[in-house]
């Protein structure tokens, strides 16, 4: 094996996902979209898709490019892929939204946005997979934490699938029976396969590298591991699969729903006790701050898993389901990317400035890049506002939210000022800064001779 | 001045899973002054670039009928006699007993790379530096590459430990 690289534009990713956050957290404090409109107003499903795609999304995707190849010991397929695909996806976000607003007769109901969209949002994601599946399929090993991103690669196919088929029916490009029928009854499956199966399974994946890798905790490939993987592909296959073939051939679809509830709350436990005892098992007695706070974000994740299974006793899971997909976009996914941003910004910053002079002269280390406990309280009071947002959706009380809402956005401003600081090395001292050889990084990306 | 290029097709060691970065080193190391090298590979090798780029290679890459790679790597005017002598190190042949050795096991990242490059750097050429670690030094393998230093590695049999011999380069000077 020959080492991974720098991937040039994981920077631009990055900054790219956090406008779209930092967006649409100023859409939930201006009561833009829910709980102000209804779940499948214009308005909410502009806010769903800034968070889904433009943010989530993109966040992953941008980790993945520079992550798999480190997971799978390989290179990364096509080095100048990822530019294009990060504007195919930016550019089909765009006409997504346009044609949401077309939907709400705010823009020029003549251009065939969502045609466009799912042109360019095709494009974007079969870009990623072809990149990222190209890279998985050449390696020699693929260890679980890779079987779970390959798992989350394929949910991608069948949410970008359901997802063109509602925009084309929606354009009324298409009549086709079975189409209709699925844009009327399948979105809970488009936010499965999109929440749980990519980002969640995704998330679930890269989490147990990187947490064994920053606490000196042992490599996982227990069996409680394994069948986490191989339930959370059953609870994926019954919920896409079975309920498709519920809606098309009307059978009992909210039976397939809770059958695969009750199999994907069970891959959660398992996975719950495996990072409880990663926490455990770990070597290093002092964790850094974004382990700290992934802990915050994997108790966001318990949370909806317990909140799921209440609801569903209580029978009214649908009546709460947006706070349920709240806690889990924002406690759980979001809370997950912005800490192990914190400390990915650091590394890779720290490695394409002063890798290359490592031992020829004194360099800072990396945590020399950041400041922890400045950062500390942003973080705390963003999953603090969460939590609050939380319990305002689910007592609906909307004023509530647009006050956590914005809390959550000073509490991003003050995190994003940290990333920014980190990569600018405005934290390290003046005398360490830049030894000799050493340049200053560029904001949004790396130099193409970094190997 | 024209020598042939020698031509290597690492395409049916990659399809079976195997690894096949010893032979092209073997391959590179036994090209004559000015002679270059043709490499065919399933996928577009880009660590190799820097790789021989550090000792004096030039790339050509050509993305071939059915998604395979085509890539031609020339000596420019220094390279020929540096680069045998630098990776000859990386195939089969007897590497004098390590120096120095490095338990690094219990570091945390990515203090195990710094020690062994600022190790390295105090070494001589043709020393052999062995160090543990607790997995794969995926970012340090480059930038050993890149230092014109030569490795071996690969886990022990306890399937924890990952042990690295790295034998100073030639190449060490060329570097940023």
């Amino acid at each position: 094996m020959i080492g991974a690289s720098l991937s040039r534009w994981t920077m631009a990713y990055f900054a790219s996902a956090l406008f779209f956050l930092v967006a649409a957290e100023c859409m939930m404090a201006g009561g833009y979209g829910f709980p102000h409109a209804a779940v499948g107003a214009p308005a909410t499903l502009i806010l769903v898709h800034v968070v889904a795609i433009g943010w989530l999304s993109v966040l992953m995707l941008g980790a993945l490019f520079q992550f798999v190849p480190v997971l799978v010991a390989h290179p990364l397929h096509n080095d100048w892929l990822p530019l294009p695909t990060l504007l195919a996806l930016l550019s089909g976000l765009a006409a997504l939204i346009l044609g949401f607003l077309q939907l709400a007769s705010q823009v020029d109901p003549e251009l065939p946005f969502f045609a466009l969209a799912s042109v360019l949002l095709g494009l974007g994601f079969a870009f990623a997979l072809w990149n990222l599946g190209r890279t998985l399929w050449s390696a020699q090993s693929r260890p679980l934490p890779a079987r779970f991103v390959m798992v989350g690669l394929t949910s991608v196919v069948a949410t970008a699938g359901f997802g063109i088929v509602f925009a084309l029916v929606l354009a009324r490009t298409t009549t086709y029976g079975p189409f209709v029928a699925l844009a009327g009854s399948a979105l809970v499956i488009h936010v499965i396969a999109g929440l749980g199966g990519w980002l969640t399974v995704t998330a679930v994946g890269v989490s147990y590298r990187l947490l064994a890798m920053f606490m000196l905790a042992p490599e996982l490939e227990r069996s409680s591991t394994k069948a986490a993987l191989y339930l959370g592909v059953a609870a994926l296959a019954v919920a896409i699969g079975g309920g498709t073939w519920a809606i098309l051939h009307g059978a009992n679809f909210t039976l397939m729903l809770s059958g695969s509830a009750m199999v994907g709350l069970l891959a959660v436990a398992l996975y719950a006790g495996d990072v409880v005892y990663l926490y455990k098992a770990r070597k290093r007695r002092t964790i850094e701050l974004n382990c700290r706070m992934a802990a915050l974000a994997l108790a966001s994740l318990a949370a909806s898993a317990v909140l799921i299974v209440v609801l569903l006793v209580l029978g009214q899971l649908k009546e709460y389901a947006a706070a349920v997909v709240f806690l889990a976009a924002f406690g759980w996914l979001s809370g997950l990317g912005l800490a192990q941003l914190y400390k990915i910004v650091a590394f890779l910053t720290w490695l394409e400035c002063y890798g290359p002079v490592l031992g020829k002269t004194q360099t800072p280390r990396v945590q020399d890049l950041v400041i922890e406990r400045r950062a500390t309280k942003w973080f705390l009071l963003y999953f603090l506002a969460v939590w609050a947002g939380t319990i305002a959706l689910v007592i609906g009380y909307s004023p509530a939210f647009q006050g956590a809402a914005a809390a959550m956005l000073i509490a991003t401003g003050g995190i994003v000022a940290q990333f920014a600081r980190t990569r600018r090395l405005a934290d390290v001292t003046a005398a360490a800064r830049l030894p000799v050889g050493v340049r200053k990084p560029r904001l949004l990306f790396a130099p193409s001779h970094q190997n | 001045m024209t020598v042939p290029l020698l031509e290597l097709d690492v395409r049916p060691i990659l399809r079976a899973g195997g690894e096949p970065f010893g032979q092209i080193m073997q391959a590179v190391a036994s090209l004559v002054p000015g002679q270059g090298l043709r490499l065919l590979a399933t996928f577009k090798p880009v660590p190799l670039f820097s790789v021989l780029g550090a000792k004096g290679f030039s790339h050509e890459v050509r993305e071939l009928v059915g998604g395979d790679w085509e890539v031609v790597f020339r000596p420019t005017d220094v390279a020929a006699g540096v680069a045998a002598s630098a990776t000859a190190a990386s195939d089969g042949s007897d590497w004098p007993d390590p120096l120095h050795h490095l338990d690094n096991r219990e570091l945390d990242p990515p203090e195990p790379m710094v020690r062994i490059l600022t190790a390295t750097e105090e070494m001589k050429t043709g020393e052999v530096l062995s160090a543990l670690l607790c997995r794969e030094p995926i970012f340090l393998l480059p930038e050993l590459a890149k230092r014109g230093h030569a490795w071996r590695g690969g886990f022990e049999p306890d399937g924890t430990t990952y042990k690295i011999l790295v034998r100073i380069g030639t190449g060490k000077q060329a570097t940023v």
